[in-house]
């Protein structure tokens, strides 16, 4: 990996993984004060029955993006960012999976295929915070991408 | 000169050490991330997200996409009525076993071998099972598996079992007929003993799992902890009475790659023909004899001679206790029903819901599975077998009994719509 490659990936996913751990917790204090049924601040939901799941998988993800800052161009620390940035695209993916099958089907007393539009769009109004973060997790494809390159 | 199992493992480490050199190397990104993911710092929290994925994949596939959205709605809409129409003419008996309740207006309720025994079997089921058997064909094809094996071995070895008893463990939360095949592959009688009978006994099926998932939400956790708690409790017992070895096996952990559609469709259907055609003939024969022993008056007559354990012992209303006894036959419908009854008046606590559902998943295997054990075990561990499950019911249900007497979990439970 290049010099520049590990730096980035050393301030970046430091920062991240400060933000996504802030996350993890955040989750656990809302689920404290809230229950499952949670909150929604603006586009941001924190709620649902693996609520705490969700939690606990990135306050993980964002410890192990902080413990590979250190020394970032050697491989296995790459490796514990690329975990942590898998664990979050599961808990993303799976939310999006979820609206996908609730809607293509109209649920039990629903119609057969497909809402209407305007159900569709309501169904992904709030989003947890994992989905924001998978987008900003894709930076790994950076320091992965020139590793490849320096080998 | 022959050697024990410890021993041989002891000299192949003495003849590796003096033989084997290793050099230093740069690993590439994909033994980083195999490393990564066996060391259990960083293991068990990447276990548990692709635990999540897989449950969370597996709701939503079985439960909103197939069960609810399209299942539902063929069956209820659709089959039944069609059913009701055939039989129409016939005998109130044969109506009664093949269509069930003439006043059902869903599958599930009706209780009868073409209505709810189908519907079971193809639309809860099925989907569940596919859904399991998908995602667990992907773990295995990516490599993952055999780590997931690794992480847990430590854990496994205190009751006996090396780390890739899980892989039959975690089949049989799919199905436990092709959970108690994958036993084969465990070295000694003693280990195969041990995981049939905790998987037998501790791991609820997928047909249980999507019930409950629709019935308990809430109440799903905490089911699951019971279990575990007994699967490694019970395992640990087991482990010291029972004699033979366990010993250490050597594991291949193969690099991560991409999954191939062809192995995982050979896999996914192996796995889903033996449930098709080995669990589903049983799922329908619950069905006739639950029909039969209704329709004769004798679920009646067992209930109120039972009926002092199931709610002397184990604390439960006394409207359980026929539900409590189609669970010997059919353990799905027969938490549906208990979650059918509350929806009709009786009056069951959170707490109650919580033990019967332990009670159902913990003290029969279904029918299929035994059957199976029957063809795995030999006739002393089928006692075996046997005596853990009753003993445990017991112990279970007094325990559980006794937790609920500290008035935890006393509001009354209200079923989900």
């Amino acid at each position: 990996m290049s010099n520049r490659a590990a730096k980035f990936g050393s301030i970046y996913f430091g920062i991240f993984g400060a933000i996504v751990l802030i996350f993890g917790i955040a989750g656990f204090v809302v689920m404290g004060a809230y229950g499952t049924e949670g909150v929604t601040w603006g586009p941001l939901e924190m709620s649902g029955m693996f609520f705490v799941w969700r939690a606990i998988i990135l306050v993980s993800a964002g410890a192990m993006y902080l413990s590979s800052v250190c020394n970032f161009g050697d491989t296995r620390q790459l490796a514990k960012s690329v975990a942590a940035s898998i664990m979050i695209w599961i808990v993303a993916g799976m939310w999006i999976w979820a609206g996908i099958a609730g809607s293509i089907p109209g649920g039990e007393e629903g119609g057969w295929f497909f809402p209407s539009a305007e159900e569709l769009v309501g169904l992904w109004t709030a989003i947890p915070p994992a989905v924001f973060l998978a987008l900003l997790s894709l930076a790994i494809i950076y320091p992965i991408r020139s590793r490849r390159k320096t080998a | 000169m022959e050697l024990t199992v410890d021993q041989r493992w002891d000299l192949v480490e003495r003849i590796s050490k003096e033989t084997v050199e290793v050099g230093k190397y740069e690993p590439s990104l994909k033994d980083a991330l195999a490393d990564v993911t066996v060391r259990p710092a960083t293991g068990i929290p990447f276990a548990i997200a692709v635990i999540y994925g897989f449950w969370a994949f597996f709701c939503e596939f079985a439960g909103t996409l197939f069960t609810d959205g399209f299942f539902c709605k063929i069956f209820d809409g659709y089959w039944l009525p069609w059913l009701q129409g055939v039989f129409a003419g016939a005998p109130a008996w044969v109506f009664n076993i093949f269509v069930g309740d003439p006043l059902a207006d869903n599958c599930f309720e009706a209780f009868g071998v073409l209505s709810s025994g189908i519907f079971v079997a193809i639309g809860v089921v099925l989907p569940a099972i596919v859904a399991f058997y998908l995602i667990f064909a992907i773990l295995e094809d990516v490599g993952y598996m055999p780590r997931l094996a690794v992480l847990v071995d430590t854990l496994l070895h205190k009751i006996g079992l090396h780390g890739y008893a899980i892989v039959p463990t975690i089949l049989s939360l799919g199905c436990n007929v092709p959970g108690v095949t994958a036993t084969r592959s465990l070295e000694t009688r003693k280990q195969r003993f041990l995981a049939i009978t905790l998987l037998g006994v501790f791991v609820p099926c997928g047909a249980q799992i999507g019930i409950m998932e629709g019935m308990i939400p809430g109440l799903i956790g905490w089911v699951f902890l019971a279990l575990a708690i007994g699967y490694f409790g019970i395992g640990w017992i087991i482990n010291k009475i029972v004699p033979g070895e366990s010993p250490e096996i050597l594991m291949d952990v193969p690099p991560y790659q991409m999954p191939t559609a062809r192995n995982i469709w050979m896999k996914l259907w192996t796995r889903t023909s033996k449930f098709l055609t080995v669990a589903v003939p049983f799922v329908l024969l619950g069905c006739v004899i639950v029909a039969v022993l209704y329709i004769t008056g004798a679920m009646d007559a067992i209930a109120s001679g039972l009926s002092p354990v199931i709610t002397g012992v184990f604390g439960l209303p006394q409207d359980t206790a026929a539900a409590m006894i189609a669970g010997f036959l059919r353990k799905d419908l027969a938490v549906g029903t208990i979650g059918m009854l509350a929806a009709g008046g009786m009056t069951i606590t959170v707490f109650q819901v919580f033990t019967a559902v332990v009670l159902l998943s913990i003290y029969f295997p279904c029918l299929a599975t035994f059957a199976l054990m029957i063809k795995e075990l030999n006739w002393k561990e089928i006692l075996g077998t046997l005596a853990t499950l009753i003993v445990m019911v017991f112990v279970y249900g007094a325990i559980l009994h006794l937790i609920g007497l500290s008035g935890i979990g006393s509001s009354p439970w209200v079923p989900l719509e």
